[in-house]
C-alpha cells in the first residue's frame, strides 16, 4: 500500500478514470432525450479516450500518443459542426430537437 | 419436287396468317373466302404437279431441330414418297373443294364468320399437309394435334348454339383422352429407339408397346369403337367442315399414320389382330347405328365410322394398301355424300331425312351425285369403293382373319341396306312439304361435287397405278369373296328398297334397335366412367394440390409474413434503440474476445 | 503523496463535472458543465506533462466546440422559457450499459496496466517543439489531410443548416420589403446581359 502511495498514480489510475468518464458518457447518450446533450455525453466520451491517449503517451515517453490525441480532438471537432448542423436541421423539420422526434424509420 | 410440296405446304398457312393477322381481311369474309380458295387450288395445283414429277425415288429434305449436346434429337422437313404424296393431293383436292363450296355454302353468313371460317380451313390445310409429310413420329404428331384443334375450333363454327359448343369441347378431350396413347407410344420409340423415326426391326415387346400406344390414338382421331362418341356430335359444324375434316381427312389421319408407322406395328402381330378385330367391330357397331338414324349427317358420321373400321381392320391383316387404297376412294365418295347432304340442307334448311323426300325432282343433278357417292360407299360393282373395298377384303382373307372378315362383309350389306334407306327416303318419292321450296345448287358448290363424283366412279380403275405409286402389285380379279359381299349389298338395296321405297315390310320393325340406339349406351358408358372415375381422381389430385401442395406453399408464405410481422418491431425508429443494441452488441464482442485471449 | 492527491482532485472534478453533465435538467446547464470537464481535462495533461495539449484543450475545445454548442442550445431554445428543458428516459439501459463497458474496460486496465508509478519511462515534459516538428515532418501529409477534412465539415454543415429552396436570407428579405423601384423589364436586361 505505502508503495503504491509513493510511487503515486500511475497510467492504471489514469485509465480507469478514463474508463469511468467514458461509462458515464455512454450513460448519457443512453438517457438524455435532448439531441444536443447526447452530443454533449458523446464529447465525454471522446475527451475520455484523449485522457487515455495522453496517459499512454506519458506511460511510454513518447509523444506519439499526443499525436495522436491532436487529431482526435480536430476529429471531434468537425463531428461537433456536423452534428450541430443536423440538430439544427432536425430542428427545423421537427420544431423539437427531442432524439425520438424523427422515427420515420419504424417498422 | 420439293419445291413445289413445300409451297403446297406453305402457301394455306400463308394465308391463314394473313386472313388471320392483316385487319380487312377477317371482317370481309367473303374476299377472305376467295383468296383462300384461290389459294387452296394453288396448292392443289402445286401438290398434283409434285405427284406427276415423281420418279418413284423417295426424297427427304430435313432440318435439324431441338439439338441437345451436339447431336440432334429431331428433325423437320418434308418426306415425299408415293404415300404421301398421294395423300398430300387427296387432302389438297377435297381440301380445295370444300372451300370453294363453301363459298356458296356459307353464303349469307355474317362476314366476320366467314372470316374466321376460312382462316381456320386454311390452317387446317397446312397442318393437315405438315402431317402428311412429316418425315418422323414427332413432326407427325404436331400436325396431329394441330388438326385436331382446327376440328375444335371449326366444329364450334356456331358456337353461340351450345349443342355445337358441347360437341366441339367433346371432340376435343376425347380425341385428346386417346392422343395421351399416342404419346406415350412416341416417348417409348424415343426412350428405346432415340429416335423418332418409324424404322424396321424393332424388338417385339418394344414395338407392341408404340404400336399400342399409337394405336390408342388412331382409336380416338380416327373414331374406332369406343372411342367413336365424338364423330356424330361433331356434326354440329358446317356440312362442308364434316365433309372435309370429319370424313374425308382429319379422321383418316389415324389411318395414314398406322400407314406411314407401318414397320412398327408389323412388328407387333398382337397389336394387329387386335386392330383387325376392332376395325370389325367397329364398322359392324356403326353400320348397325346408321341404320337408326334419321338426321343425314349423323347416317353418315356412323357411316364414316364404320368405313374407318374397314380401314383400320385392313390394316390389322398385315398389308398396309387395302386399307390405304380405301382411304384414297374414301374420302372421295364421302366427301361427295357429305356435299351432297350439304346441298340438300342448304336447298330445305334441315337435317332430317323424312323433312327432305322427293329431292330427286326438285334438284337432279346433285341429287345424282349423291347417288354416285352412295353407290361407291355401299360397293357397287364398277365404282371406286368396290375395288378398294373388294382388295381390302381379300388381304384379310389373305392373312386369315376370318372372323373380322365375316363381320365386314356383313356389314357391306348392313351398309347398303342404311343408305339405301337414306336414299329412298331423302330423295325419292313426292316431294316433302319442305323441299317444295328447294332451290338448286348454285356453281360454287356444285363444281366441287361433280369432280369429286367423276373420282368417286373412276378412283378404282387407277388401282394399278396408284398401286404402282405405293409401290405394290395390283390387280383386280374377281373372286367369291367379291362376289358374295356384292351380293350382300344388292340384296341390302333391295331391302332398302322394298321397306322404304315401296313400304313392303320385308324386315322387322326396328323400334327396339333405335330405342337402345337413342339411349346412347356407348356415351352414357363415358359419361359414367367419367363421373365415377375420371371427376373424383381429378378431385383428389385437385384436393392434393390445393391443400398440400399450395398448402406448403402457403405454409412458408405465412411463416415468412409472420416472421417479419414479428421482426419489424424491432426497428422502433427510435435512436437510442438502436445505440442501445450498438453499445451491447461491442460490448459483446469485446467481452469475447478479452475472454478468449 | 502528493500526486495522489492532485489526481484524485482533478479526478473528482472530472467524475463531478461529467455526472452533473449528464443528469443536468437544463440543457443550458450541460453544457456548462460539459466545459467545467474540459477545463478540468486539460488541468489533467498538465499533471500528464502534456502542456500543449492542454493549451489546445482549452483554446480549441472550451472556445469552440462549447460556443458552438451553446449557439445550437440558443438557436433551437422555445422563446419565452427561462431554461431549456433537457428530459432525460428511465436510467436502465444506461446503466446497465455504462457499468457494462465500465466492467469491461477496468478488467482490461488492471488485468494489463499497473495502477501506481511510471516505470522508467522518459518524461514527456516541455518536449513541445519536438512535437510541433513531428507536426511539420512525418506527420505532414495526415495534417494536411485533417486540415481537408475540416473544410469538408465546415461546407457540409453549411448545406445541412441551410435553409431549402435557396431562399434569401432574412436580412435581404427585409431589404425586399422596402418600397425599392421596380426592376428593369426582362427584355432589357436580357439584351444589355448579351452585349456584355
Amino acid at each position: 500500500m505505502n508503495e503504491i502511495l509513493a510511487q503515486g498514480p500511475g497510467p492504471g489510475a489514469w485509465m480507469l478514470l478514463a474508463a469511468l468518464l467514458f461509462a458515464i458518457g455512454v450513460y448519457g447518450v443512453l438517457t438524455r432525450r435532448n439531441l444536443v446533450a447526447i452530443l454533449v455525453s458523446v464529447e465525454l466520451m471522446a475527451n475520455a479516450v484523449n485522457l487515455n491517449l495522453v496517459t499512454l503517451s506519458r506511460t511510454h515517453g513518447s509523444l506519439t500518443g499526443q499525436s495522436f490525441a491532436l487529431f482526435t480532438i480536430a476529429l471531434t471537432v468537425a463531428e461537433v459542426v456536423v452534428g450541430l448542423a443536423l440538430v439544427i436541421l432536425v430542428h427545423r423539420t421537427h420544431r423539437d430537437i427531442d432524439a425520438d422526434a424523427p422515427s420515420r424509420l419504424r417498422g | 419436287m420439293v419445291q413445289l410440296a413445300l409451297f403446297a405446304l406453305f402457301a394455306p398457312v400463308a394465308m391463314f396468317l394473313a386472313i388471320a393477322v392483316l385487319p380487312p381481311q377477317r371482317r370481309r369474309g367473303v374476299l377472305a373466302g376467295a383468296l383462300s380458295s384461290t389459294v387452296a387450288v394453288a396448292s392443289l395445283g402445286a401438290g398434283i404437279a409434285a405427284l406427276l414429277r415423281y420418279d418413284g425415288q423417295p426424297v427427304e429434305r430435313t432440318v435439324t431441330w431441338l439439338v441437345h449436346h451436339g447431336r440432334p434429337i429431331a428433325s423437320v422437313g418434308v418426306f415425299l414418297d408415293g404415300v404421301s404424296l398421294s395423300m398430300m393431293v387427296v387432302v389438297g383436292l377435297v381440301a380445295a373443294g370444300v372451300q370453294v363450296y363453301s363459298l356458296g355454302y356459307l353464303h349469307g353468313e355474317p362476314e366476320p364468320h366467314i372470316g374466321r371460317y376460312f382462316a381456320w380451313q386454311s390452317l387446317f390445310i397446312f397442318s393437315m399437309q405438315s402431317m402428311v409429310v412429316a418425315p418422323n413420329l414427332l413432326q407427325l404428331f404436331a400436325g396431329w394435334e394441330l388438326v385436331g384443334l382446327c376440328s375444335y375450333l371449326l366444329i364450334g363454327y356456331y358456337w353461340t348454339k351450345p349443342s355445337a359448343a358441347k360437341a366441339a369441347v367433346k371432340a376435343f378431350w376425347v380425341t385428346k383422352f386417346a392422343d395421351m396413347g399416342l404419346m406415350a407410344g412416341i416417348i417409348v420409340l424415343f426412350v428405346e429407339t432415340g429416335s423418332f423415326d418409324w424404322q424396321p426391326g424393332l424388338a417385339a415387346p418394344v414395338a407392341t408397346a408404340v404400336a399400342a400406344g399409337l394405336f390408342i390414338g388412331v382409336m380416338g382421331k380416327s373414331a374406332q369403337v369406343p372411342l367413336h362418341i365424338w364423330l356424330p356430335d361433331a356434326m354440329e359444324g358446317p356440312t362442308p367442315v364434316s365433309a372435309l375434316l370429319h370424313a374425308a381427312t382429319m379422321v383418316a389421319a389415324g389411318v395414314y399414320l398406322i400407314v406411314r408407322a407401318y414397320p412398327i406395328f408389323e412388328a407387333a402381330p398382337g397389336v394387329l389382330a387386335f386392330m383387325a378385330w376392332l376395325g370389325a367391330i367397329t364398322a359392324f357397331v356403326a353400320a348397325v347405328t346408321a341404320i337408326a338414324q334419321d338426321d343425314i349427317k349423323k347416317v353418315l358420321a356412323y357411316s364414316t365410322c364404320s368405313q374407318l373400321g374397314y380401314m383400320v381392320a385392313a390394316l390389322g391383316s398385315g398389308h398396309a394398301m387395302g386399307g390405304y387404297f380405301h382411304l384414297t376412294t374414301h374420302a372421295f365418295f364421302k366427301a361427295l355424300l357429305f356435299l351432297g347432304a350439304g346441298a340438300a340442307i342448304h336447298a330445305v334448311h334441315s337435317n332430317d331425312i323424312h323433312d327432305m323426300g322427293g329431292l330427286l325432282k326438285k334438284m337432279p343433278w346433285s341429287s345424282g351425285l349423291f347417288l354416285v357417292g352412295t353407290l361407291a360407299l355401299i360397293g357397287f360393282p364398277g365404282t371406286a369403293g368396290f375395288f378398294s373395298k373388294d382388295f381390302l377384303l381379300e388381304e384379310l382373307l389373305e392373312a386369315g382373319q376370318l372372323v373380322p372378315l365375316a363381320l365386314l362383309v356383313v356389314s357391306a350389306g348392313l351398309t347398303a341396306f342404311y343408305m339405301t334407306r337414306v336414299f329412298s327416303i331423302a330423295y325419292l318419292g313426292d316431294p316433302s312439304p319442305a323441299a317444295e321450296h328447294a332451290h338448286g345448287t348454285p356453281a360454287t358448290m356444285f363444281t366441287p361435287m361433280a369432280v369429286l363424283g367423276v373420282l368417286a366412279l373412276g378412283a378404282g380403275y387407277f388401282g394399278a397405278r396408284l398401286a404402282e405409286l405405293w409401290g405394290f402389285e395390283y390387280a383386280f380379279h374377281l373372286s367369291a369373296l367379291g362376289l358374295a359381299t356384292t351380293g350382300l349389298g344388292l340384296l341390302g338395296i333391295a331391302l332398302g328398297w322394298l321397306k322404304y321405297a315401296r313400304g313392303v315390310d320385308v324386315v322387322p320393325s326396328l323400334t327396339g334397335l333405335r330405342a337402345f340406339i337413342r339411349s346412347g349406351p356407348v356415351d352414357t358408358f363415358w359419361d359414367r366412367a367419367w363421373r365415377r372415375g375420371l371427376l373424383p381422381t381429378a378431385r383428389g389430385i385437385g384436393w392434393f394440390d390445393r391443400y398440400v401442395v399450395d398448402g406448403l406453399i402457403n405454409l412458408v408464405a405465412w411463416a415468412t409474413l409472420r416472421g417479419s410481422e414479428a421482426l419489424r418491431k424491432l426497428q422502433t425508429g427510435r435512436a437510442v434503440d438502436y445505440v442501445y443494441a450498438v453499445v451491447v452488441g461491442l460490448v459483446i464482442f469485446a467481452a469475447y474476445g478479452t475472454i478468449a485471449r | 503523496m502528493l500526486s495522489w492527491l492532485a489526481f484524485l482532485v482533478v479526478a473528482a472534478v472530472l467524475l463531478t463535472g461529467a455526472i452533473k453533465a449528464v443528469t443536468s435538467a437544463d440543457l443550458v446547464h450541460t453544457v456548462l458543465w460539459l466545459a467545467f470537464v474540459l477545463v478540468g481535462t486539460a488541468v489533467a495533461y498538465v499533471v500528464l506533462q502534456a502542456d500543449f495539449l492542454a493549451a489546445v484543450q482549452v483554446l480549441l475545445y472550451t472556445g469552440g466546440v462549447i460556443t458552438l454548442m451553446l449557439f445550437a442550445v440558443m438557436l433551437t431554445r422555445r422563446r419565452g422559457e427561462a431554461g431549456v428543458p433537457s428530459p432525460s428516459r428511465g436510467p436502465w439501459r444506461g446503466l446497465s450499459a455504462g457499468l457494462a463497458v465500465l466492467l469491461l474496460v477496468a478488467t482490461a486496465v488492471i488485468r494489463t496496466v499497473p495502477l501506481a508509478g511510471w516505470g522508467s519511462a522518459k518524461p514527456v515534459g516541455g518536449r513541445s517543439a519536438e512535437l510541433g516538428a513531428r507536426f511539420l515532418g512525418e506527420l505532414a501529409l495526415p495534417f494536411e489531410v485533417l486540415s481537408l477534412l475540416l473544410l469538408a465539415a465546415m461546407i457540409g454543415a453549411i448545406v445541412l443548416a441551410r435553409r431549402e429552396g435557396g431562399r434569401r436570407p432574412a436580412p435581404l428579405r427585409r431589404q425586399a420589403a422596402l418600397p425599392i423601384p421596380e426592376p428593369a423589364p426582362a427584355p432589357d436586361e436580357a439584351a444589355h446581359g448579351r452585349s456584355k
